[in-house]
């Protein structure tokens, strides 16, 4: 139906796009600033969901924006929200390095700054950075993969942009504890991007160089669809496939059995800690954690899958 | 009352394939009005830029004062004190009056800092000592023409220029604003500045000057002090005797008029009209030569009844249908055509083979169920090729491939594939050679008589004798003469291309 | 003797058409270049599946190319197709998954998947006619126009999902839509779907550019727009008609894509623009307007594609290709003004 709205939207034209895009102020409360990379990823639009329904149900008003990973755009969201006079800000920064200043100006005017899912290069800045454990999340999916393959065999790696951070860390926790398997031989290792298309593409090139393969790991889910794709379109039923971020797309893969895991980065639950961290500084002055908290990844599996939906894990 | 400040020797100037100047001697007295005359091509324009550092010649020597020079551009005689106006002003008109006065030669502070008050004190100077109130800090996009050319003079005159060279200076310009000028001109003669001017208007040249030097087909054609000088004088030894090309009769009496034109109105941009209440009809089977000055509404004329100017007022009706407020394809396809005067740029398609040129605006007779039929296209091409006889090595040879008269027999070929009952042919002999002019002149001939209205344009005397059954006049956007070829003297038409409205009726 | 003497005299002139026919097919030498390089360095390169996965993939580009070298032809440009095949198949995607809701009756409407490829491309060509509009009779310049629309369709197409993926467009038997995946999945005898819409669009390409009308039109109006207006040529329509067909193209694409993936994603066909100009470059086409071959371009597309999976199937990192595939497209535009240089001298000559 939200497609419905949104055809019905565009063909009203501007107007009712703009009605759309008001966010949501309510008059009496204190104001929580939720700032995320996109509202297109909806690995971003869950933690901005979670972050507001919980912000919302502590009795703040809210406003979420993103900053599209533009460091510039961030800074002058970063101001709007003092001028807002913001009670603390909620925050997935755009660069680790680029973002520290803008941090440290929320803190000079008087407003906590609660880091989620990345981490910038400071400390004292911040009132508390939450990350997930990228590393500890590969480990997973890697000894989930290693397990599937049956501790041998030639596997694709599929890399996220090469530029990025967490696509390192990613890669390293897959290897350490791949390689330490001397019959599983990493055949091809090529970057996509993290796009779906690009890895299909690459996939069915790759299928040709190498038909024997036995798997593939994904540095995340987009990836892995587009592999999936890819060995579908060429009949391979029988390749092992693992992804990493718990989107929906692979959670309905893995239950229909295409997939044998991924790895959760739980982005719904690590906002709501974040704001219940601001509630309880607002309150009583202290969070009563370290700044930088280390948010564990959950391997989501046959197991599991059924009980996720949009990067949140029932309990 | 003058000595001779700049004198040239022997010019020749060749340029691929056409000698522009050949030993030509030209004097400029100090603090005198120095005329050049001569038809359109003659070599004024070259031996103007050869004076101003433009262009070098290929023979022949300059002398200023005595001792020997040479310009190496123009901003080198620039430096040695000979100005310039250029006919088309070369000004920006994003940039203010001061600031294209001072143009490529600040008044520097240090080298590098814009002296901005001593450039606009100067610049204020200049345009009141020519008489004009125009604000320096005023865009020359705002200004009106006659004013833009006063900016011009002015920054000819920032140098202290010793010679300055006008090139159709009045062209522009309002009556009034003549009368400003010439004063101007009466001023720096006195302050002994040899004015270098060049018109196609005789009475003014008669008024305003001092020596005349007459150019015909490159050569010196005659030069005289004022007092032997008239203008029965200046258009003989202008025109020169014998004809460019055979005249050949028309083969039929012509028929009834085929276009009519109705008070056909076309304002120009800015203030005033390019084309001024014309009423006039064309014939099948005759010639009708369109004669004027450059900038005497021709070419607007024909684009106004091609439909190319949206301003454009007034009855167009051929063979009683009428055109007015249609489209250049409803216009085409009723039977009209135009042959733009620049070939390069509206004519030619440089991507396409001559084929691909002649048949861009006919397709529709070689088209099959949506596709072009080469069956049905190529005895076409060839038969207009042929019938024109174009030398290239087939309809598959490049265009660029071809001469420029070639080309041009292209862009008359292309109209004619449409079947045309009328062709408006735009100077359709500018920058082609002589044999070519013939070619195309005899064609034109060959089209009259086959039931075509023919009309062209020409600034060329010779040639609206050479082919035309009938002239007609034009002059500030008015016909101002509409006469059989026979009867046409060539000081009728000289006479009448200069004539303004404002002016006294000549006979 | 005398056959002797002509033959030295005209060698220098063999020599310089001989470079120029080399310079002239330089495209079509850079391809099998590439091809025998991958042949030899790349394993299981040659091969037949093989050559069917590459041609699947160069179809995407090559579509692509063949609508943006109608464009350029015509001295414009098209930057919005990427974002038109991001849109075009997130309309499918939506058809598909969502439907028609038309509430006043309180039914969801399910177009067939002949219905959903049906509107995708109305969308899409209707975008092309939008920016034909733009430039023709508001005068933007293709640049802007064609910039504008790319941020505005990617906007939709995020707006259309809230910026999900509509996945598993397989359809339902219930609702009669299924078979979306055999656009992008399909064979026939052997050759992917995909592979033979490329076929069919490029013979009919070509063929309307070189032998219609209309083709004629878009070389005039590139080559010399003044003069094919004097002509009688109504260059307005010809330029909307040239953005329309690249916008047509796009949503072939939007459609192959999705169908591929049995996914739309709204940021699919992201930069696509920038490898569809780079492959009407690489066949020879001038961002000037008015020159350039339907044919040319396709050989660019598959140099591209061939060079992307070679390098994919070598095992070279993305860096390398990216560096690798920017000298290619810098090498043709320099060997193109070197041909022209050449062309001209030998005219003179």
């Amino acid at each position: 139906m939200k497609f419905a709205k949104t055809l019905a939207a565009l063909a009203l034209g501007a107007m009712a796009g703009i009605a759309l895009a008001v966010p949501a102020m309510s008059q009496d409360g204190k104001l929580i600033v939720i700032i995320t990379p996109s509202h297109d990823n909806p690995f971003f639009a869950a933690e901005a969901e979670g972050a507001r329904s919980k912000a919302e149900e502590l009795g703040y008003s809210t406003q979420v924006y993103s900053h599209d990973d533009d460091a510039n755009k961030q800074n002058q969201l970063i101001d709007s929200a003092i001028a807002a006079g913001a009670a603390a800000i909620i925050l997935d920064n755009a660069g680790a390095d680029a973002s520290v200043a803008a941090v440290q100006k929320a803190k000079d005017a008087g407003i906590p700054s609660f880091l989620i899912d990345r981490e910038i290069n400071a400390t004292g800045v911040a009132v508390a950075q939450i990350v997930s454990n990228n590393y500890q999340g590969a480990t997973l999916g890697a000894e989930a993969f290693v397990e599937a393959m049956g501790e041998a065999g030639n596997y694709v790696e599929l890399t996220g942009r090469e530029s990025d951070t967490n696509a390192g860390i990613r890669s390293s926790g897959y290897h350490d504890v791949i390689d330490q398997y001397p019959d599983l031989v990493m055949v091809a290792q090529q970057s996509a991007n993290w796009s779906q298309t690009e890895a299909f593409t690459k996939m069915e090139s790759i299928l040709q160089a190498n038909p024997d393969i036995k798997g593939v790991i994904a540095g995340n889910d987009t990836m892995a669809m587009g592999a999936l794709a890819a060995l579908e379109a060429a009949g391979r039923s029988d390749v092992i496939v693992v992804g990493f971020d718990g989107s929906n797309d692979v959670r309905d893969a893995i239950i229909s059995g295409k997939v044998t895991a991924t790895v959760l980065q739980p982005a719904y639950r690590q906002a709501q800690w974040a704001v219940e961290l601001a509630d309880k500084y607002l309150k009583e002055g202290s969070t009563g954690m370290d700044e930088k908290i280390s948010m564990d990844c959950v391997l989501i599996d046959a197991s599991n899958a059924e009980q996720l939906e949009t990067f949140a894990l029932a309990e | 009352m003058s000595g001779i400040v700049l004198s040239a020797r022997n010019i020749t100037k060749a340029f691929p394939g056409t000698v522009a100047l050949q030993d030509v001697d030209f004097d400029v007295h100090a603090g005198a009005v120095n005329v050049l005359i001569g038809e359109n091509g003659a070599g004024k324009s070259t031996l103007m830029k050869i004076l101003a550092g433009v262009e070098r010649p290929t023979l022949g020597s300059l002398t200023m004062e005595g001792e020997p020079v040479s310009f190496s551009s123009i901003r080198d005689a620039a430096g040695k004190g000979i100005g310039i106006v250029f006919q088309e002003l070369n000004l920006c008109p994003n940039l203010s009056v001061t600031e294209n006065i001072f143009l490529g030669r600040d008044i520097t502070r240090a080298g590098f800092h814009i002296d901005r008050a001593a450039q606009k004190r100067r610049a204020a100077e200049l345009v009141a000592k020519l008489e004009h109130d125009i604000d320096p800090d005023a865009l020359v996009g705002d200004l009106m023409i006659g004013e833009q050319q006063i900016v011009e003079i002015a920054k000819a005159l920032a140098e202290d220029a010793r010679v300055l060279i006008m090139d159709e200076p009045t062209s522009a310009l309002s009556a009034s604003e003549v009368e400003v000028l010439f004063k101007v001109i009466g001023e720096l003669k006195r302050a002994g500045v040899a004015i270098i001017y060049i018109s196609h208007r005789l009475e003014e040249l008669i008024r305003i000057g001092d020596h005349f030097t007459v150019l015909r087909d490159g050569r010196l054609a005659a030069s005289a002090p004022r007092s032997e000088v008239s203008i029965p004088w200046i258009i003989e030894k202008m025109l020169g005797a014998g004809e460019v090309v055979a005249k050949r009769p028309p083969a039929a009496p012509p028929g009834p008029p085929l276009l009519e034109v109705q008070n056909l109105t076309l304002p120009r941009r800015g203030q005033g009209l390019a084309v001024d209440d014309v009423s006039v009809s064309f014939r099948p089977g005759e010639i009708t030569a369109i004669y004027g000055l450059l900038g005497a509404g021709r070419t607007e004329l024909f684009e106004s009844l091609y439909g190319l100017r949206s301003g454009a007022t007034g009855s167009v009706r051929l063979g009683g249908e009428e055109l007015a407020g249609r489209s250049v394809n409803r216009r085409m396809k009723a039977g009209l055509l135009l042959v733009p005067e620049d070939r390069q740029r509206d004519g030619l398609l440089q991507n396409l083979s001559v084929g691909g040129n002649l048949g861009i605006a006919s397709m529709g007779r070689f088209t099959r169920f949506f596709s072009i039929s080469r069956a049905a296209e190529t005895p076409l091409l060839s038969q207009v090729i042929s019938q024109l006889h174009i030398k290239t090595a087939g309809p598959d040879a490049p265009i660029t491939s071809l001469s420029g008269g070639n080309q041009q027999k292209v862009v008359i070929g292309k109209s004619l594939l449409t079947q045309p009952r009328v062709l408006l042919l735009d100077e359709p002999s500018r920058g082609i050679d002589i044999g070519a002019k013939a070619e195309v002149f005899s064609t034109m001939r060959d089209l009259a008589d086959q039931g075509l209205a023919i009309v062209y344009t020409t600034s060329d005397l010779k040639e609206t004798h050479a082919v035309a059954d009938r002239i007609l006049v034009m002059a500030y956007g008015r016909i101002t003469a509409d006469l059989r070829a026979e009867e046409a003297s060539d000081e009728a038409l000289v006479r009448a291309s200069t004539h303004k409205i404002d002016e006294p009726e000549l006979a | 003797m005398s056959t002797v003497s002509a033959t030295l005299k005209t060698a220098p002139a063999g020599n310089a058409s001989a470079l120029l026919l080399v310079l002239k097919l330089r495209t079509f030498i850079a391809l099998i270049a590439v091809t025998l390089f991958f042949a030899l360095m790349a394993p299981n390169f040659v091969s037949v599946a093989n050559a069917v996965i590459i041609s699947k993939h160069v179809a995407i580009n090559a579509i692509l190319a063949i609508g943006m070298t109608y464009v350029i032809l015509t001295g414009g440009i098209d930057l919005s197709v990427g974002s038109i095949v991001g849109l075009t198949g997130m309309v499918a995607g939506g058809l598909l998954v969502h439907g028609i809701p038309l509430p006043m009756l309180g039914v969801i409407v399910y177009p067939n998947v002949i219905e959903v490829v049906l509107i995708s491309l109305l969308v899409g060509t209707a975008i092309g006619a939008i920016n034909g509009l733009l430039v023709t009779k508001l005068g933007v310049a293709p640049f802007i126009a064609t910039l504008g629309t790319l941020y505005v369709a990617r906007g939709a197409a995020l707006l259309l999902s809230g910026g999900a993926t509509f996945s598993n467009l397989v359809g339902r038997p219930e609702l009669e839509n299924q078979g979306f995946p055999v656009i992008g999945s399909g064979t026939v005898l052997g050759v992917p779907v995909s592979v033979i819409i490329l076929i069919i669009m490029a013979l009919v390409a070509a063929y309307v550019a070189q032998r219609t009308p209309f083709g004629r039109k878009v070389y005039a109006v590139g080559g010399n727009e003044r003069a094919a207006a004097l002509s009688g040529v109504r260059v307005d329509r010809v330029k909307i008609a040239v953005y329309m067909i690249s916008g047509f193209c796009a949503a072939v694409v939007g459609l192959i894509v999705s169908s591929q993936l049995v996914a739309s994603h709204p940021a699919s066909g992201n930069t696509f623009e920038l490898n569809a100009i780079a492959a009407a470059v690489l066949g020879g086409t001038s961002l000037s307007g008015g020159r350039g071959l339907i044919g040319g371009t396709i050989i660019g597309a598959f140099v591209i594609g061939v060079l992307s999976d070679g390098l994919v199937m070598m095992g070279v990192s993305e860096f390398w290709q990216m560096v690798i595939k920017g000298l290619v497209i810098i090498a043709a535009v320099v060997l193109d003004q070197l041909q022209r240089r050449l062309a001209a001298n030998t005219r003179q000559g």
